[in-house]
């Protein structure tokens, strides 16, 4: 039950006995190489989201057919700004934005390849986006599919790597638009290519700032204000072609700071040009408070949001073995005696994204492709791809445990064991039978969705619910509802 | 009973279909009672805090017209002497904020200029971090300092609202061990159930079990869920109309205050309240007069003004404080924005408020008075601003508990409220 509820977005129904009849370790170790697992359920269900067949330009096109469009509307004297544009075009536009939210919460509730799924999660925000930022609305899918996705298991590096060249990273954090001061093209930018904003001079900051502190080094990680701007310098030129038709990564040469740097201490030599950047990046990828900082934030993932020294110090050796493999890493937690500790089990409250996952999980509910169940996510406060700040959605519990989420998860249980939930049928009969003996009922309930550690408290409680109702179909629903509500469903 | 009873019954068919409930069900919720409401607090003070999360350019808000280094940094995103309402000669109002000079005029109003944290970070999370727990420089800090207010004023009485956070997260700010409200939409803020008797029963299963079996945070949030539940009951929120033709603008930080206006008419014990308004984080394109920072400004203007019109004599118990982690670079940057800087400005509105004044020493834009040579330097400590309304507003006395590693000195209050 723990590595389901830790690697995995908890169990679905006899999960958790398949799990123990293979051997747990044997089943970690198989989702430590998801490319061997099979996964034809997800790979027929992606075939029905049809944001996948469009890549960055057909959706900066897409994107830039419903701005279009809006303007025409203005210019014809539809001034109602504050009305939702219904235009087909921009229902198309509403639509694929809401597909890849659900998409990530299909993949999680379906995926066999579960623990790569959490590090998809883990990653997007590690080197989070902001979906609804200018370029980055048709950038972020293309963000997910082909720079999170093919390295979340793979090497730390090649990771950061991809980030900082993506399109979507360029754009977010503003370093598309950073160039040496004084620094001019040599050619003229015509103002639609500029996205009519004419040129821009200077460097820009926050990529190199959010770089070190969030994506590296860490906010304690020895670095000044001054090494944020020799970043920031080794960094101009790193920029997009024609972003607003969803470009490709660019360098510009004429933009790149041609002086000499110096970060942390290391010389950069000048002339380098782009591998300036390349070469900061691995020292980077590889640094000692690099691999504490991301070391730490894996084990407040996996182990405790105030993780022991003891796990963090496995992390980061096999770090250094592995020159950053993060399999390895994820190996060494997962074997540490921290992972399996009686005070890390259950410590754990869902996210958000955790709680519905595991929840539809629970009750054997396939998500459709409709938004509902990421509409869901969003409403108990973590919406999609939509944390605005570079930082990501939060690990800690006080960042989601307050009142008012409580009682929306509590709604959203009833709503998903009473079937009111469309888009996400619930097939109880894989939890428990349909029987007039509460005891029994409760029994199963407490084995299938919550491994055996439903309190004696919730089963009275739940017991006196049922005592008088009648219809053992009823009585089942509200029993899966209460418990999926609950307390011990809310951890992990 | 049998009435009522007899009635939940015929009723219950409705809950039957969506609920997928049995009648008895319903029929037992009738007799379901719980213990009376414990009494609203009487009329007290109220802090309401906003959080311009993002590091709002102080300078662009309440704009130094009367200095030329102002339009000397700033060629592509000054504030056009022509434009700014002017307030004193050399501050003035950007010109999407006429809407609060009446509140100026009137004395409601002051703003704060050159305030911000001695600590020099100039990261966001950080910066907002050191500001919600009020120990600047030390992240170890577990909790917010309007929650240690509340956790040391032990005069008031503990509702459940007595503070409130709207939006769906709980704020740093609010985050500690006395009892603090998340709220989302003060409408749909319960258990859902097509029945009010349904409604409370399930209410009483859900009470029950995380009273049984809740640990930790679990525990007290859901207790506070509870309290609350029952409160709102009373008041109804579904019926409320803003008073003296009150107009809030569209989208969330006009809902947030409008729900806040609610509460505190619905004298349900909200002493502190919070919100959060975003999108000051203007790195590219900021705009001047008109732009990104004016849309967002125009927003906050027409919100505080619809708050006091609604409020109305009420706005005599109220104090309304900004907030921002830092401010921007005096300098524009090459993309006709600014990055992050270091002292901003913040606004006090209210009854209570010495208004009609910018206060704080202003240490000039001249180059050699800046901090680190590009930014507006501090001269107000923020604790110092925030002790003074705790203190003189809401008459906190232990101000070193709650701002713990710092003296509040009244001398240094920048004087913010009417003494």
């Amino acid at each position: 039950m723990h590595a389901l509820d830790r690697l995995a977005y908890g169990p679905r129904p006899g999960e958790i006995e398949r799990v123990a009849a293979a051997g747990v370790l044997r089943w970690i170790d198989a989702q430590l190489a998801p490319d061997k697992i099979d996964d034809d359920t997800v790979a027929r269900r992606e075939r029905e989201f049809d944001v996948l067949t469009y890549d960055r330009g057909d959706l900066a096109r897409l994107y830039a057919d419903v701005q279009r469009a809006r303007q025409e509307r203005k210019r014809m004297g539809d001034t109602a700004a504050d009305k939702p544009d219904d235009s087909p075009i921009a229902l198309k536009g509403r639509r694929f934005a809401a597909q890849v939210q659900q998409l990530a919460v299909v993949r999680a509730a379906l995926s066999e390849r579960q623990l790569y799924e959490v590090m998809v999660d883990f990653w997007t925000n590690h080197f989070n986006v902001y979906f609804a930022k200018g370029a980055d609305r048709f950038l972020t899918p293309d963000y997910i599919e082909h720079t999170i996705r093919p390295h979340a298991m793979g090497r730390f590096e090649d990771l950061l790597i991809a980030t900082a060249r993506s399109p979507a990273m360029l754009f977010y954090l503003d370093n598309w638009e950073s160039v040496a001061p004084g620094a001019s093209p040599p050619f003229p930018l015509s103002a639609r290519r500029r996205g009519g904003q004419g040129v821009r001079t200077g460097i820009n900051e926050n990529y190199a700032r959010e770089l070190l502190e969030l994506h590296t080094l860490g906010v304690d990680g020895g670095y000044d204000q001054h090494d944020v701007i020799e970043v920031a310098r080794i960094f101009t030129g790193w920029s997009i072609r024609r972003p607003q038709q969803g470009g490709d990564f660019e360098f510009h040469d004429w933009a790149h700071d041609t002086g000499d740097k110096q970060v942390l201490g290391i010389e950069f030599e000048r002339g380098h040009g782009m591998d300036e950047g390349i070469h900061l990046l691995k020292r980077l990828a590889n640094h000692p408070a690099t691999m504490h900082h991301v070391s730490r934030k894996l084990c407040q993932r996996f182990v405790n949001d105030d993780p022991p020294d003891g796990c963090v110090d496995d992390a980061v050796a096999a770090w250094q073995r592995s020159h950053g493999d993060i399999r390895d890493v994820l190996r060494a937690i997962f074997h540490g005696p921290d992972f399996w500790a009686v005070a890390n089990i259950r410590a754990k409250v869902k996210t958000p994204l955790e709680f519905v996952v595991s929840a539809a999980r629970a009750v054997g509910a396939e998500p459709d492709t409709t938004p509902r169940l990421a509409q869901v996510v969003a409403r108990l406060g973590e919406p999609l791809y939509l944390h605005v700040a570079p930082d990501g959605y939060p690990e800690r519990e006080d960042a989601w445990v307050n009142s008012g989420a409580l009682l929306d998860r509590m709604n959203a249980a009833v709503a998903l064991a009473a079937g009111r939930l469309p888009g996400a049928v619930a097939t109880l009969d894989s939890v428990a039978p349909v029987t007039p003996d509460p005891e029994q009922l409760i029994a199963g309930i407490d084995d299938r969705i919550l491994g055996g550690t439903m309190s004696q408290n919730t089963k009275r409680v739940i017991a006196e619910q049922l005592s008088d109702i009648t219809d053992p179909v009823q009585a089942r629903a509200l029993a899966v509802g209460l418990a999926i509500g609950g307390p011990e469903f809310q951890r992990q | 009973m049998s009435i009522s009873r007899r009635v939940f019954v015929k009723s219950g068919g409705l809950a039957l279909f969506s609920l997928g409930l049995d009648p008895l069900f319903l029929a037992r919720a009738a007799f379901a009672s719980y213990p009376v409401p414990s009494s609203p607090a009487l009329s007290r003070p109220i802090l309401v805090c906003l959080f311009q999360r993002g590091a709002v350019d102080g300078l662009n808000m309440i704009v130094p017209h009367g200095d030329p280094m102002y339009y000397r940094e700033r060629p592509r995103i000054a504030v056009p002497d022509t434009d700014v309402v002017d307030l004193d000669g050399y501050f003035g109002l950007h010109p999407r904020l006429a809407a609060l000079k009446p509140l100026w005029d009137a004395k409601r109003l002051a703003a704060i200029h050159a305030i911000g944290s001695p600590d020099a970070t100039r990261s966001h999370f950080d910066a907002q971090d050191y500001m919600e727990s009020g120990t600047p420089g030390v992240k170890a800090t577990l909790d917010g300092w309007l929650n240690r207010y509340c956790q040391h004023d032990r005069e008031h009485q503990d509702t459940p609202f007595r503070a409130v956070a709207f939006g769906p997260e709980l704020p740093r700010i609010l985050a500690g061990t006395a009892p603090s409200l998340a709220i989302a939409d003060l409408q749909a803020f319960g258990l859902r159930a097509p029945q009010p008797a349904a409604r409370d029963r399930l209410t009483r299963a859900f009470e029950e079990l995380y009273a049984g079996s809740a640990t930790g945070l679990l525990s007290a949030s859901s207790r506070e869920a509870f309290e609350a539940v029952q409160t709102l009951k009373r008041v109804d929120p579904t019926q409320y109309q803003p008073a003296n033709g009150a107009d809030y603008p569209r989208g969330k930080l006009g809902k947030a205050m409008l729900e806040i206006a609610q509460l505190i008419k619905a004298d349900v014990g909200l002493q502190v309240a919070f919100a959060d308004v975003t999108g000051w984080d203007t790195h590219v394109n900021q705009g001047a007069s008109e732009g990104q920072l004016a849309a967002r400004l125009a927003e906050l203007g027409q919100t505080l003004t619809a708050f006091a019109q609604d409020l109305g004599e009420k706005l005599e118990d109220v104090v309304v404080l900004t907030m921002s982690e830092f401010g921007r670079t005096v300098r524009e940057n090459g993309n006709s924005g600014t990055d992050h800087g270091h002292a901003t400005a913040m606004l006090v509105l209210g009854g209570p408020v010495n208004g009609g004044r910018v206060l704080g020493k202003w240490p000039g834009l001249d180059p050699a008075s800046r901090f680190e040579g590009r930014d507006v330097a501090v001269t107000t400590d923020f604790r110092d601003l925030f002790a003074e309304v705790l203190a003189r507003h809401l008459g906190a006395r232990d101000l070193s508990a709650i701002f713990p590693g710092f003296t509040p000195d009244p001398a240094r209050f920048p004087g913010a409220i009417s003494a």
